[in-house]
């Protein structure tokens, strides 16, 4: 079958029978956490602490959503407190 | 569906392309041998690629790899297949091995990709970055790390959500739904095996709560913390991005202890955990960081300087074996040790600990041989034939073993182990002919 280059991925997806349910679910919930993450963030800088008691996530799961928003250029890091011992992140704008 | 290509010939294969193997394959290549280098991996370079730096002379790791990785890469004489693993061996005469390879699609064309990342930015999806062991995410789209041979994308098809996104972004069209497996019958002369080591899986000690309490982490993940393309930008606590002040290692996790099946030293603890505490008091100049030890094993050329160097640096070592590690609610962690020096059980409070984890062999690997038997030591490394005389021998003649696949080694040692498997192999090679 001749597949034109460019579109393939609607080629793998037709011969497996849609998207893959895994993939999907994955997707459905990063996305979720994204908009909640960065519209906390639209209010204030947070740390990873006050990040988790405003969205109601364990620390250590926002650690990681967090630090992976922050490798695809939507967080940055911004200070750190007094006593040196947590940053805040604040919207890349 | 496979395609299968057959009747491939090379002078040479060479199984594995870390550093022992890279080097195998450049010194063959140099001889004008034709190579045919396998690693099942995205990039050529193994573990030491993924290094910080090096022990004991705190050199950076990808700045020494990084040229021997492009000459490699290079080189007319190299033929490379990564994302490829090696099935079955079969010995057909002295000089004549069939080699079964399989090569996953990549689902890009490397020769195209100019690694623009366009197509990492346009993809949605976020899964936990292996090559950052699980602390950051990465796309399904992605460039495996950022000195990663060849520097080309990969699409991590069991993650992907095949929207598209990332061909639609493509400037070269590079990206291709359509490959499939390929397995390839290849003949080759010799063998050498250069699969490397596995480290210790830390959760199989529950005791010491890896897995279970967020801020005990592997001497890997802290090698990443520590390396110029960190996941975060500092040194940071795992649970909830404190910045650490008392740290503490742990040694021997998963060596020199046969309750868990490894009576062996690993070789390289002492000095990887020496070389991060001096690089983390570089780092972190306030912290705090103590190594619990068995015995300090600095038996290399430079090492116990190294050593001393730590010492005089403040890292504090103390003479323990841990028995157990429980977790605070603040995150912080309590390691219950005896102190053997004063033969006392003592108490500890760290707020990060990382485990120093042991080199264990790499397995299967005598499975790749039908006709033939691979002999293995006691501890499943591949079996020295004559370990003083031809190092890299193994039971098979024709097939020859460099670095870690022998036994627990130093990038050094490894490096010396690839020169006698080439060596040995080029010699084999011109008695064959």
């Amino acid at each position: 079958m001749e597949v034109e280059k460019g579109k393939t991925a609607k080629y793998l997806r037709e011969k497996l029978g849609g998207m893959p349910e895994k993939a999907k679910e994955n997707l459905k919930e990063f996305n979720g956490i994204k908009k909640l993450m960065l519209d906390a963030l639209k209010e204030e800088d947070l740390t990873v602490k006050q990040m988790s008691e405003k969205i109601n996530m364990p620390t250590d799961q926002v650690m990681y959503y967090l630090m992976s928003l922050v490798k695809y250029g939507f967080v940055k890091t911004g200070d750190i407190d007094d006593m040196d011992e947590y940053y805040t992140y604040k919207l890349n704008k | 569906m496979e395609n299968t290509v057959k009747n491939i010939t090379y002078d040479a294969l060479v199984i594995g392309a870390g550093i022992a193997g890279g080097e195998t394959a450049l010194n063959l290549a140099n001889t004008g041998y034709k190579v045919l280098l396998v690693d099942k991996e995205l990039s050529v370079g193994g573990k030491m690629i993924m290094l910080s730096k090096v022990f004991p002379t705190l050199d950076c790791a990808a700045c020494i790899t990084t040229p021997k990785v492009s000459e490699i890469s290079r080189h007319p004489n190299i033929t490379i297949f990564t994302g490829s693993e090696v099935g079955k061996i079969r010995k057909l005469s002295d000089n004549e091995f069939v080699a079964q390879v399989t090569r996953q699609p990549r689902y890009v064309h490397v020769e195209d990709c100019t690694a623009c990342q366009l197509c990492e930015k346009a993809c949605p999806v976020n899964v936990r970055d292996q090559y950052q062991f699980g602390l950051i995410g990465r796309k399904a789209a992605f460039i495996p790390f950022s000195i990663c041979s060849p520097k080309a994308a990969a699409i991590d098809i069991e993650n992907c959500t095949l929207c598209g996104a990332c061909e639609k972004a493509c400037p070269t069209n590079c990206i291709d739904f359509t490959m499939e497996v390929e397995t390839m019958e290849l003949h080759v002369k010799t063998v050498v095996i250069a699969t490397g080591f596995n480290l210790f899986n830390a959760e199989k000690m529950p005791r010491y709560g890896y897995g279970v309490y967020k801020n005990v982490i592997t001497a890997q993940q802290m090698e990443r913390e520590l390396a110029p393309t960190r996941p975060f930008n500092t040194v940071l606590r795992p649970s909830d991005g404190k910045v650490p002040d008392k740290i503490a290692y742990v040694l021997c996790v998963g060596s020199r202890d046969a309750s868990i099946g490894n009576p062996v030293c690993s070789q390289i603890c002492c000095m990887y955990s020496i070389k991060q505490a001096q690089l983390l008091m570089g780092t972190l100049p306030m912290a705090d960081v103590t190594i619990y030890y068995i015995n300090i094993r600095s038996f290399g050329k430079g090492f116990e300087e190294f050593y001393e160097q730590a010492k005089g640096m403040g890292v504090n070592f103390v003479k323990g074996k841990i028995g157990r590690i429980s977790e605070k609610e603040n995150g912080n962690l309590i390691l219950r040790y005896e102190d053997i020096n004063e033969g006392k059980l003592q108490e500890a409070e760290h707020d990060m600990v990382i485990l120093s984890t042991g080199v264990l062999p790499n397995t299967g690997i005598d499975k790749f041989f039908e006709n033939q038997k691979l002999q293995l030591d006691p501890y499943d490394f591949v079996a020295q034939s004559d370990m003083l005389v031809s190092p890299s021998k193994t039971s098979i003649d024709g097939v020859f073993v460099a670095g870690t696949a022998t036994g627990p080694m130093d990038i050094p040692d490894s490096i010396l182990s690839a020169g006698a498997a080439s060596s040995e192999a080029i010699s084999y090679l011109i008695q064959q002919s």
